[in-house]
């Protein structure tokens, strides 16, 4: 059935989050504090240390017989060396491909047999693992989990496989809708040799230089007992499973070396434009913005409220100006990026070739004059509503759970980051909120511009809003190598 | 925490079978809110107003967030040239403005209160998805019956709106290679029902639809006796049926829409389709005639499909990818609407991948199916993988909403969505065979092929 999603319009990430404690204010109108009343608590978790340094976090949720799980390993692609790019993406791919007494065919029938699911997939700074098996397989859940992350296997003919398939994914992913892929290039091109510019996902230049000592290399390095935060939800019993769990990983050794950590960024000065040119693009995709906040600002649930009315729902005012009002798009938003350091804030939308200037005057048009005006009293007391009615529904699934007690534990957040937030929204302040958008929400000076399109007819267009580079699509890396050189 | 006691009684069921299957005892260790003896669907209560709408609701006191699905029979395939895309695009305008809320009100409203909503449209049917808290629901109520009673089509909104859909169009068919070829595969596999009509419409189409076009559609699609409303969590049947009646009731029925009569005749050879277009990497699609939602075989045919593309251990997975490595990345799903649908199997190739090879290794895995059927091992995979997929999407209320609505107008009766499982547990290996010998045979099918051309090459094409 092939399904259009008429309003799944925004491009936006709003990643909910609350701050400190801070006190609820009284006077709130009746479904606020109905809201507040009804605020969804993250369940207690059983929390063990193992001696190796893991973190286990476990919780009964006994209504369906399923469990799900979601494990956090540090370092993803902080710890990929320079050139390297793609190497923490490269090993969770070859983590899935056979493992302990099972190769890569007889690990996915394991799986795939008893209709459950493992994944890991590569992040910023960590590995994540996710799965869900029926309860009746735990037992076999905690054997494949412990044998991909202690036991995998790195044969070389899976291994060169792997890889040459990642670099061909790259290469059809940018034949694909473009709204995918701009942010790799957006990042790579605004934090240039920050760790936090690395692709993820590696770029086709580099993965194609990957070698098995290179996993090998890294697994030494990054995987290992003291980087795991695991984190288990479902039909289970804690203490039985605590029990299973510290068997299989207990005996992890601990990585060779220290975690990675990301250098502080900061927001840059003045305007520069990547153009990225696809000759036969219809339409022109864009992001524009600068540095923004960490996972743990304290000002986090400010900020969330302020990306809210700005650009991270459908009454946004990008929304509104660049879709509901002008029909120049199918979707506007704005995005915060939120790491342990502060990663990107950024406006996106894509409009028609022809429109592409005045789409994008049109959105810094709406961003200068939020950062300058900032929220209304309805704009907030709507954003306050909607962000405590969504919250929980981002809670309902154990998967849900897990992942977010992973979440927490990874940041050293606790768990007031959720059962505060309904009283932390209900409670905030406009003042406040204003002092967040002047710190966060980049001025028209200070912006790093993506646009992906035909450059024939928009190179022009670009030149007016800084200083061009320009790259092809085809290009095999995801910014100009003197960019990311500087 | 939300508790789901219903679902429970579902996933027993599935437990049940899948335990056994493996040879295990089936668990009786039950934990305390997994006791509920409740016939499955036990908290479902459903309603026929006057006006023919029918409200299904299945209450679940713990979960404060409200899933509100109505679904429309109306989507493509009741289009015609001319107007393609309108029913796409009557969803589009299903937000811009009523009687008592005007333009833009009906998501600043919903938004104010705590909501968020979405739609859809497909080949069949148009659903429109709210999703709010508990303090909401009246309001959503009068925001839902403003727009079905009052609806206004502004022609200013509608050039507005044309341009955000054919931004979308842009985005998911014109730049981006798969859906281009999806498009193109589809309107070929037709020659004679409507399921040849592109959802999102053709460009000329969207560029041209005219006003007595939009206001005939709403009149004979939106009405009340053309719908079904899902109403899913912290609510009772007798509160939703109460303002059902207070806001919906007054809306009029309207007579039956036109049935879609047009059967597509048997496919009497393959068809092909080419794209030349600039790409890095070339794609190879094919889609088989298949069955419609409520056809006995259709678990058969969702099971082989999972054989063939579900998981790493999947047969093509296994062989164009893994073994041949002739292939990135291979998919397979079916069509379940109201009349007979496609199967799909798409590959993606790497740069430089070979079309002919790929496709001749896909036709040999394909014979292989047809002449020897599938193992108990990999039909039994299968119907573990595809009945606790089916469950864990009844882990949320907008997932039972979505199952509630399928069931019930797919086939007829939301109560056989709780006697899935046991459908598909009863599927047999000769089953599978024969629904593979029917389906995936040459004569039956349309084959697509995207192939890559170089920028120069492309600059001069358009040059001419």
């Amino acid at each position: 059935m092939k399904v259009f999603m008429g309003k799944a319009a925004l491009a936006a990430l709003l990643v909910a989050s609350s701050a400190g404690a801070q006190d609820a204010k009284a006077q709130r109108p009746a479904a606020q504090q109905a809201q507040v009343r009804d605020a969804v608590k993250l369940p207690k978790a059983t929390v063990l240390e193992l001696k190796n340094g893991a973190k286990l976090l476990l919780v009964e949720k006994r209504e369906v017989p399923m469990v799900s799980f979601s494990a956090k390993v540090r370092g993803g692609a902080l710890g990929d060396p320079e050139g390297k790019e793609g190497l923490a993406a490269l090993t969770a791919e070859m983590l899935q491909k056979g493992a302990g007494s099972r190769d890569a065919r007889q690990f996915a029938e394991a799986v795939d047999s008893v209709g459950g699911s493992i994944s890991v997939s590569p992040g910023r700074e960590g590995l994540d693992v996710y799965g869900q098996f029926m309860s009746r397989d735990t037992a076999l859940m905690v054997e494949l989990l412990s044998d991909l992350l202690m036991r995998p296997r790195f044969e070389p003919a899976e291994l060169d496989k792997t890889r040459e398939r990642m670099v061909s994914e790259l290469a059809a992913v940018k034949d694909g809708d473009l709204r995918g892929i701009i942010g790799t290039y957006f990042q790579a091109f605004h934090f240039g040799t920050h760790p936090y510019g690395r692709p993820v996902g590696g770029s086709e230049a580099s993965l194609a230089t990957l070698k098995r000592e290179d996993v090998l290399a890294y697994a030494k390095a990054h995987l290992g007992g003291d980087r795991l935060i695991l984190s288990v939800v479902g039909d289970i019993d804690a203490k039985k499973l605590a029990k299973q769990l510290e068997a299989a990983l207990g005996g992890w050794a601990r990585a060779s070396t220290p975690a990675p950590v990301a250098p502080p960024t900061q927001a840059t000065k003045g305007r520069r434009v990547l153009l990225v040119d696809k000759p036969d693009a219809t339409q022109t995709y864009f992001w524009a913005g600068n540095t923004g906040i960490a996972r743990t600002d304290p000002a986090r649930v400010d900020v969330a409220l302020a990306n809210t009315v700005l650009g991270g729902r459908f009454t946004s005012l990008l929304n509104t100006a660049l879709r509901i009002k002008s029909g120049l798009s199918y979707g506007a938003g704005s995005l915060v990026m939120r790491d342990t350091q502060p990663g990107a804030f950024a406006v996106s939308s894509y409009t028609k070739t022809e429109s592409t200037g005045k789409a994008l005057d049109l959105a810094l048009e709406v961003l200068a004059s939020y950062r300058q005006k900032g929220m209304d009293d309805a704009m907030l007391a709507s954003a306050r509503e909607y962000m405590m009615g969504q919250f929980p529904p981002t809670l309902e699934t154990s998967l849900q759970i897990a992942s977010k007690l992973s979440e927490l534990a990874f940041y050293g957040l606790d768990a007031s980051d959720v059962d505060d937030f309904a009283a932390q929204v209900a409670s905030s302040d406009k003042a406040r909120i204003q002092a967040a958008i002047q710190r966060v929400v980049p001025s028209g000076d200070d912006l790093t511009v993506v646009l992906i399109g035909k450059a024939a007819d928009i190179r022009d267009v670009a030149r007016k809003y800084g200083t061009v580079t320009e790259m092809s699509i085809t290009d095999p890396h995801f910014a100009p190598r003197a960019a990311v050189k500087k | 925490m939300f508790r789901q006691k219903l679902l429970v009684t579902g996933l027993m069921l599935l437990a049940g079978s899948a335990a056994c299957a493996q040879g295990r005892a089936v668990r009786t260790e039950t934990s305390s809110t997994a006791t509920a003896a409740q016939k499955p669907g036990a908290n479902v209560r459903t309603k026929t107003l006057k006006n023919g709408l029918k409200i299904i609701v299945w209450s679940d006191p713990d979960n404060p967030s409200i899933s509100l699905f109505n679904w429309f029979r109306v989507g493509s395939r009741n289009e015609r040239p001319g107007i393609t895309g309108l029913s796409h695009f009557f969803e589009h305008m299903m937000f811009n403005g009523a009687k008592k809320y005007g333009p833009g009100e009906f998501d600043r409203v919903m938004e104010a209160h705590g909501g968020r909503n979405n739609a859809y449209t497909s080949e069949d049917v148009t659903v429109y998805m709210d999703g709010f808290p508990r303090s909401a629901l009246e309001t959503i109520f009068d925001l839902e019956a403003d727009r079905l009673q009052y609806l206004s089509i502004d022609p200013k909104v509608v050039e507005s709106e044309r341009g955000v859909v054919y931004s979308e169009r842009r985005s998911s068919v014109d730049n981006n290679n798969a859906g281009l070829l999806m498009e193109q595969v589809q309107s070929t596999a037709f020659v004679a029902h409507p399921y040849q009509i592109p959802t999102i419409g053709w460009p000329s189409d969207i560029e041209s639809w005219k006003q007595e076009d939009l206001e005939r559609y709403f009149r004979t699609y939106y009405a009340p006796n053309n719908a079904t409303l899902i109403v899913v969590g912290a609510v009772t049947p007798e509160e939703i049926f109460s303002l059902a009646e207070k806001y919906l009731e007054p809306i009029p029925a309207q007579p039956a829409p036109e049935p879609v009569r047009t059967q597509e005749p048997p496919q009497q050879g393959e068809r092909r389709v080419v794209v030349r277009k600039l790409a890095q990497a070339p794609l190879l699609q094919m889609a088989f005639h298949g069955f419609n939602a409520s056809n006995p075989d259709a678990p058969a045919l969702e099971l082989l499909v999972r054989i063939l593309t579900g998981g790493d251990s999947s047969r093509l997975h296994r062989r164009l990818v893994e073994e041949e490595q002739v292939a990135i990345h291979v998919e397979g799903y079916r069509s379940a609407g109201f009349d007979p649908g496609l199967t799909w199997l798409l590959v993606d190739l790497p740069p430089g991948g070979d079309l002919g090879k790929t496709e001749t290794l896909l036709d040999e895995e394909l014979g292989k199916v047809v002449s020897g059927g599938v193992t108990d091992a990999e039909l039994r995979k299968a119907k573990n993988i595809v009945v606790a997929d089916f469950w864990r999407h009844l882990e949320t209320n907008s997932g039972r909403a979505q199952a509630l609505g399928t069931y019930e107008v797919f086939h007829g009766d939301w109560q056989k969505l709780f006697s899935a499982p046991t459908q598909y547990e009863a599927v047999t290996r000769e089953q599978v065979r024969k629904v593979a010998e029917k389906v995936f045979t040459k004569n039956n099918r349309t084959v697509g092929v995207l192939v890559p051309e170089a920028a120069a090459e492309a600059k001069k094409e358009a040059a001419r």
